[in-house]
């Protein structure tokens, strides 16, 4: 599994795995923390549709954390004030950038967690789709 | 004349501070930044928007410490801003991609994916509800179990879930009604690092328009339709939704998904359709469409449309409507810059007061004498 999907899955799903997983890396080897979890900044670059090009919207608060595990640095950073969650994130970077053993059964307990993310997101969707406008013609 | 620099008041400022503490808090109310998270949404978006900073935590607390004034809340987060280090800057984000919880188009009835209400206050009566005087933590627990059961019966059937949807421009654009456009790459300015100069470009100009004050924003489009500019301008295609932010490795070239995702926020956008008369060869004239854009935190709907309509003014400058006149729209409409100029008329200005008083009793007892002579003359 990509960085990409793990990473919005471990964001967007319950908190608790990122957790668990991290702690399973933390079980077995030495972390060290390079970065503490730490306020920042990341700047939006976006497209306008009228011409296609592209500005700054603005800058959305982030926390960010820095670990090295069995020589491997990994990041952690997340939208928001979320210093456990950042570093939990760093964790299971760093274990995926290393190729630890203990992240092969990893991907089929994201792909479980990116299943009720999804079905968390259709009944959002559902509800939203219950203000869909369903237009009738009226006879003059 | 020069400034002087003059002492005294430490001890009338330190109380006067106080004084402002003793109004936030003498009627022994203790607010939660979380409940003003939870209940104050338009003001939150609003107050993210104009500093340009997305964080609804740290809005809630500058409502807060702003006592609700939402010129002071966005002067503490412009602040509070540049005390962090920007880290990254995100991949390029673009709109198609958005998870939709709202989107219309005012001028086509039929849009791919049709015409989404969501939450919106435009079919509301706006009449007070005295009922939320009473409203419990009971009472809400109770609404908000009898929505989720929902009272609408739903076809899964007939309805696709994903809302990511097409976009209506990309339609007229595949219909021939508006010219294909490729992608333009080029690295925005940034007006937080570079002064703005004139000429601007359309990086700064779209910068500065989604951070204005929504008010001036609003005003200012609102005079372009009464007659204080020359647009016709129609809603193409309103949405709000939440746009995925990634961003790349530091030290690691590698790309596709090898970014990271570091979460969503919710944003406004507008297409705005401006129709206008080209002439063609021979003298023919035929009628096109150009687009207005904006885009801006939150779900902040009038101030989106509002910046479509000044983003297309800026495009076609005419000195004849200072809405087309950058120079005039972008340096009025941001709100640390325009409340901070007028606020600090305020502040002590004393000594060239006094000069000014010196000239005028000065005229004045010149005028005076010169009478006097005058009458002694006759």
């Amino acid at each position: 599994m990509k960085r990409k999907q793990r990473t919005e899955i471990l964001i967007e799903g319950s908190h608790e795995l990122a957790k668990s997983l991290a702690n399973e890396i933390e079980q077995n080897y030495s972390v060290s923390v390079l970065q503490e979890p730490e306020h920042g900044l990341v700047m939006l670059k976006v497209r306008e549709t009228s011409r296609k090009s592209l500005f700054y919207l603005g800058e959305v608060l982030v926390t960010e954390c820095k670990v090295k595990v069995e020589g491997k640095i990994g990041i952690g950073i997340v939208k928001g004030d979320h210093s456990d969650l950042a570093y939990h994130l760093a964790v299971i970077d760093a274990a995926f950038l290393g190729d630890l053993p203990e992240t092969k059964p990893w991907a089929g307990i994201l792909e479980i967690e990116k299943y009720y993310i999804e079905q968390k997101r259709k009944a959002k969707n559902e509800e939203i789709l219950r203000t869909k406008v369903s237009f009738e013609t009226m006879d003059v | 004349m020069g400034y002087v620099a003059v002492k005294g008041g430490t001890q009338a400022i330190e109380e006067s501070i106080k004084r402002l503490k003793y109004e936030r808090l003498h009627k022994e109310q203790v607010l939660e930044t979380g409940q003003i998270e939870g209940g104050m949404r338009g003001l939150i978006d609003q107050v993210m928007s104009e500093s340009s900073l997305y964080d609804e935590k740290l809005a809630a607390l500058a409502i807060k410490q702003a006592e609700g004034n939402p010129e002071e809340a966005v002067f503490l987060l412009r602040a509070y801003r540049s005390t962090l280090p920007r880290k990254y800057c995100s991949k390029i984000i673009e709109t198609g991609e958005m998870k939709v919880e709202r989107r219309i188009s005012a001028s086509f009835k039929d849009i791919p994916g049709g015409q989404i209400l969501g939450a919106t206050t435009d079919y509301t009566h706006r009449l007070l509800d005295f009922n939320l005087m009473k409203e419990t933590e009971q009472t809400v627990k109770e609404w908000l179990s009898s929505y989720a059961s929902g009272n609408i019966p739903f076809d899964e059937l007939q309805q696709d879930l994903d809302l990511v949807l097409p976009k209506v421009l990309d339609y007229l654009r595949k219909e021939g009604l508006i010219p294909p456009l490729e992608n333009n790459d080029a690295e925005p300015d940034d007006v937080t690092r570079e002064s703005l100069e004139f000429p601007s470009s359309r990086s700064q100009r779209l910068q500065i328009l989604t951070r204005g004050e929504t008010g001036a924003v609003t005003s200012l489009a609102y005079a372009v339709i009464r007659g204080y500019g020359a647009l016709h301008p129609t809603v193409g295609e309103l949405r709000v939704g939440s746009l995925p932010i990634n961003i790349e490795h530091p030290n690691e070239a590698r790309s596709g998904e090898d970014e990271y995702y570091i979460g969503e926020i919710k944003a406004t956008e507008a297409e705005m359709l401006m129709p206008f008369m080209t002439e063609k060869d021979k003298g023919r004239k035929e009628l096109e469409f150009e687009i207005g854009y904006g885009l801006c935190f939150g779900q902040n709907e009038t101030k989106a449309i509002a910046m479509g309509i000044l983003d297309n003014c800026l495009e076609h400058p005419d000195s004849s409507f200072p809405s087309h006149n950058e120079e005039f729209v972008l340096l009025h409409i941001d709100s640390v810059e325009s409340t901070g100029f007028i606020s600090h008329l305020k502040m002590p200005h004393y000594v060239t007061f006094q000069s000014k008083l010196d000239s005028v009793r000065k005229t004045k007892a010149a005028n005076a004498e010169e009478r006097e002579e005058v009458q002694a003359y006759e």
